[in-house]
């Protein structure tokens, strides 16, 4: 049984009997015992597990509906709610944090019969690019376990980098999926907005975020997409999809597409040298495809990142609010505390990146500067979107690579903020403007990963598998050394 | 330029104790000071938008009791209250 | 000059569900906090549903009072902490990006003079705190949040008031106007609140907040026009500032400091989209609307003849209206309207009497088909219309058990005059000398027969006997 398997192959072998659901599961979780130690993907396990898959194998055997995903192993990022489980958004602050409902997605999951392993780590409340920001200690990429997975779902990437489950969902604010997957050479979607309902993930920064499926491979991302995306009555943000199938017509290929090469995502001081060779060498494999390819400028990128940071920070200054220790939270005595010390005490137990953005979202939208900093961010995104509308008239889909650089050890980068920043400078774009974007595995040079980034239409998602699936038929990959 | 005592008042109203975190203080201002770069676009012909819905594609007004009790599986109540600390 | 402006909320309890779940609109039956979902808890991950009827409601009451209606509304976030909001922010309605509340500038005539209606916003209600202990120092806070996510309809006056009566008139007619629409019910505890803002001799304006009912507000606007008056006369300046109503010590007290550092961070509640309200749904809003107040007074006094002091009260009361309506026939409007606001009104003068009240239109027509074919006195048919209150009983039950039926067989009459005659020999002398006293004689008749006599006749009779 190889655990470096597909979920389209898994269901396969299933079918066809050649093991049990059980079996793989149980192999899943000696997995993660035996390397999770070190990855330390996981934050919490499903104790349920081997129960649950032994109910499909029994719904298999006794000839009942079985649902489409036969079982195979999911991971979920533990900022997303499932009844009766610990949902810590890797913070101290919702340590006890016991969820009573379950995300519309989780439940989709379930409904087809999926088996959840555990809930991943990530950046405290999704806030960080490494992981590094975890409250609970960081996760390590299963490449090289001294460098990072990327942030803020490095924990869903690293699991299944690692063959610790099939899949995972994570969440992408600015990049949170794309990123990682680049860095742990997985497939990560991140949808149009309003594509998947949000009922359940909690929430950083509602207006731009959205849950991303996070694979081994482009097809496996589309058969998710299936069962997890379209409208849900209990988010008003989601919008009609007609629910198309995204596996359907997904080898079609790319024969006379036009690509557009974001020159602000791709000028060569911008990205180190072994990105800046990858994407030379994309643009070569798009060509072979069929594709034309031809630079395109969006002069406004270069504003993307503060004004993302800036919408970012004031939403996150609101929606973590919420978060005072007094209807839920961790243990921690009212007595004697008066209303607002015990507030502020309480809230001590975030994290140090978490408070400097909640100070800066504070700032921000505040009565004396939102003229200068929140209203100019939120024009910024009009801006963009306007620029990127007017470019999808000309081209059917934009690259650039995920990140301008490869992974890179732990406490490399965090101690400027600005650098850290601009790690997302490729990313935040498909956030602000509400466009679809994937990022799927494309090279791995000295040992390290990097993927690139593919741009569609909004709504374009069956659009975006295709030219993803034919760039993924031109690249070789090594396995994962661990 | 940003001001130290203004970050330091600003972590007062949102609730979020500086005095463990002082250090936090040079790095937001660092990042704000990132955040001018946004004085030198052009965004006079912007306009602010929106999703958008119509009246009709609203929730319908019913009453449906959520099913569980939730308050239980809440923290820091009693007899059904929950328990806040003392205003001032 | 003395300007007063009031904001006022309205919780639209005649809604099923609350404004974001679906939640009960009115939470008064529920046990503390056993009508909470994850969303009006704010629950982590939680995302809040717009109430379809709420917005519709809302542009009602907009198109009622005359205000402008948008052709999208926008909902913002309010942010600041305290125990009764869940998420640490309010959900409102404010006009940043052009007109985006539910209604915009608008009027309302009292007595003549048009009261300018600034906006109308819809937002959301909190919880409720209670505190418990008592002593300060161990005072804790409880907090209930079945009232948190009530839709509010918040009405904002320019301060076109120029005395405390001109509001409380004011009131009166924005509560009937609220429950003619059917939308809200301003009689329940706590459905509709009030705050202030008062200036005097055009100076700075002062703020009122946590006014708890209509008749403290009034207190309140009084408290605070004469502390303004007396800082006036010694020439110190008055403030601008929040002051907060202390009902205990009936004193506005400054809640300056407060106020001061509050910046509540407005932006747009993301999680809502702008919502289309197009030019045909609020034309079919209007088309459909109760008949409002006037348009019902001026009726009834056209129509039916019905004098204006009458109509007035008839037509301001959902309840009195109502029941007029189906009461009457083609001939008896006046009666009916008559009996309605002469007996009835005394009889149910508070909400709860309305409520347990077993009255139906059917009583009040036989009473007045009754007393028109002279089967029952005006005065036995109000006796039989208080019962009718109280246990609901036909009128021809009534009839049988409590043996009103009018007395008018003469010679009965003449019996009880011959002895009252005799038990009021002076009156009787009065009567001949000064013939307006009569109607002494005729009471003492009716109080004999316990008002079943009738009075036309016994007056004749009377009048006939003292001429003899």
């Amino acid at each position: 049984m190889n655990l470096n398997t597909s979920i389209l192959q898994y269901i396969e072998d299933v079918k066809s009997g050649s093991f049990t659901v059980e079996e793989f599961v149980t192999e899943t979780l000696q997995r993660i015992k035996d390397v999770d130690e070190k990855v330390h993907a996981y934050i919490s396990l499903n104790d349920s597990a081997i129960n649950d898959s032994k109910l499909i194998d029994k719904k298999i055997t006794s000839g009942e509906n079985v649902g489409k995903c036969y079982g195979f192993p999911i991971s979920i990022k533990d900022n997303i709610c499932i009844t009766g489980t610990k949902t810590t958004c890797a913070s101290k602050i919702l340590e006890n944090f016991v969820a009573p409902y379950t995300a519309t997605v989780v439940n989709r999951l379930n409904d087809e019969d999926v088996v959840i392993t555990g809930k991943t780590n990530l950046d405290e409340f999704a806030m960080g690019l490494t992981t590094e920001f975890s409250a609970y200690g960081p996760t390590k990429n299963p490449w090289n376990l001294n460098y990072v997975p990327g942030g803020s779902s490095g924990g869903s990437a690293a699991s299944v980098a690692a063959n610790e489950c099939l899949a995972s969902l994570g969440s992408d604010t600015g990049g949170s999926v794309r990123n990682p997957a680049s860095f742990c050479s997985v497939v990560g979607l991140k949808p149009t907005y309003g594509l998947i309902s949000r009922y359940g993930l909690i929430s950083y920064a509602n207006s731009i975020e959205q849950i991303g499926p996070m694979t081994k491979t482009v097809k496996d991302s589309a058969f998710l997409l299936n069962v997890i995306s379209g409208q849900d009555v209990n988010d008003d943000t989601t919008i009609n999809n007609n629910n198309p199938d995204y596996l359907q017509n997904i080898e079609n290929g790319i024969e006379g597409k036009k690509i557009g090469i974001i020159k602000e995502m791709t000028t060569s001081d911008g990205l180190s040298s072994e990105v800046s060779n990858a994407t030379k060498e994309v643009i070569h494999d798009f060509e072979s495809l069929g594709a034309s390819c031809d630079e395109v400028s969006l002069p406004t990128i270069p504003y993307t990142v503060a004004a993302y940071y800036t919408i970012t920070s004031t939403e996150a200054g609101s929606n973590l609010a919420r978060y005072d220790n007094i209807r839920y939270g961790y243990e921690m005595e009212s007595e004697g505390y008066e209303y607002n010390s015990y507030i502020s005490k309480s809230r001590t137990k975030f994290g140090p990146e978490v408070t400097r953005r909640i100070i800066l979202g504070g700032f921000v939208p505040s009565a004396g500067h939102a003229g200068k900093y929140f209203l100019k961010a939120l024009k910024v995104k009009s801006k963009l979107i306007s620029e990127i509308n007017s470019s999808f008239e000309k081209f059917d889909y934009l690259i650039a690579p995920t990140a301008p650089v490869q992974p890179f050890q732990f406490g490399e980068k965090i101690d400027d903020p600005v650098t850290l920043m601009l790690l997302d400078y490729n990313t935040v774009t498909a956030n602000l403007t509400g466009k679809p974007a994937i990022s799927i595995p494309y090279r791995v040079s000295n040992g390290l990963p990097i993927g690139m980034q593919i741009m569609a239409n909004t709504l374009e998602e069956k659009s975006l598998f295709q030219a993803a699936y034919a760039l993924e038929t031109k690249t070789k990959l090594p396995e994962v050394p661990l | 330029m940003v001001d130290e005592e203004e970050i330091i008042r600003v972590a007062k109203l949102m609730k979020v104790d500086l005095e463990d975190h002082v250090e936090h203080v040079g790095r937001v201002k660092k990042m704000l000071e990132y955040f001018d770069i946004l004085d030198q676009i052009d965004l006079s012909s912007e306009e602010i938008t929106s999703q958008e819905k119509s009246l009709l594609d609203l929730r319908k007004d019913e009453f449906i009791p959520h099913d569980k009790l939730l308050i239980e599986s809440l923290k820091n109540f009693r007899e059904h209250y929950v328990r806040a600390p003392k205003m001032n | 000059m003395t300007k007063i402006g009031l904001e006022i909320h309205c919780q639209l309890t005649k809604l099923e569900s609350k404004l974001f779940c679906s939640c009960k609109a009115n939470y008064r039956e529920f046990k503390p906090n056993h009508n909470i979902c994850p969303v009006c808890m704010g629950l982590p991950g939680s995302l809040p549903r717009l109430n379809q009827k709420a917005v519709e409601s809302a542009t009602s009451i907009a198109l009622a009072l005359n205000c402008t209606t948008p052709e999208k509304i926008a909902f913002f976030r309010k942010n600041y902490f305290y125990p009764d909001l869940p998420k640490n922010f309010q959900i409102t309605q404010l006009n940043v990006y052009g007109d985006m509340s539910v209604g915009g500038e608008g009027y309302v005539d009292v007595e003549g003079k048009k009261i300018k209606i600034t906006r109308i916003q819809l937002e959301e209600d909190p919880g409720r705190l209670i505190y418990e202990g008592t002593s300060e120092r161990t005072k804790t806070t409880l907090v209930d949040y079945n009232r948190a996510g009530t839709p509010l309809v918040e009405i904002v006056t320019d301060p076109d008031f120029e005395n405390p009566r001109q509001v409380r008139v004011f009131l009166n007619i924005l509560s009937d106007l609220l429950e003619n629409l059917g939308v809200a019910e301003p009689g329940l505890e706590g459905a509709m609140r009030a705050d202030g803002n008062v200036s005097i001799e055009d100076g700075n304006k002062v703020e009122i907040k946590n006014i708890g009912s209509f008749h403290d507000l009034e207190k309140a606007l009084h408290f605070e026009l004469t502390r303004q008056q007396s800082l006036s006369e010694r020439d110190i300046e008055i403030v601008m500032e929040t002051r907060h109503w202390d009902d205990r010590r009936k004193i506005t007290i400054s809640s300056r400091s407060k106020e001061e550092d509050q910046d509540y961070r407005y932006f747009l509640e993301n999680d809502i989209p702008w919502v289309k309200i197009n030019q045909e749904t609020r034309d079919n809003l209007k088309k459909n609307m109760p008949e409002s107040i006037g348009s019902k007074r001026e009726r009834y006094v056209e129509k039916y003849d019905i004098a204006p002091q009458v109509a007035d009260i008839l037509s301001s009361d959902k309840y009195y209206s109502e029941l007029f309506e189906s009461a009457h026939d083609e001939s008896n409007a006046k009666d009916v309207a008559n009996l309605i606001t002469t007996d009835l009104l005394s009889f149910i003068d508070t909400k709860e009497k309305k409520q347990t009240s077993k009255v139906t239109s059917q009583h009040l027509s036989d009473l007045v088909n009754a007393v028109n074919s002279k089967i029952l006195t005006r005065n036995s048919s109000k006796i039989a219309l208080q019962e009718i209150v109280k246990s609901g009983k036909s009128v021809n039950d009534l009839l049988e058990e409590m043996d009103i039926g009018q007395v008018s067989n003469s010679s009965e009459i003449e019996n009880i005059i011959s002895k009252i005659f005799e038990e009021e020999k002076q009156a009787v002398i009065d009567a001949k000398e000064r013939p307006e006293t009569v109607n002494f004689l005729v009471g003492k008749v009716m109080q004999k027969t316990k008002g079943k006599a009738d009075p036309v006749k016994t007056l004749e009779l009377i009048k006939s006997k003292l001429e003899q």
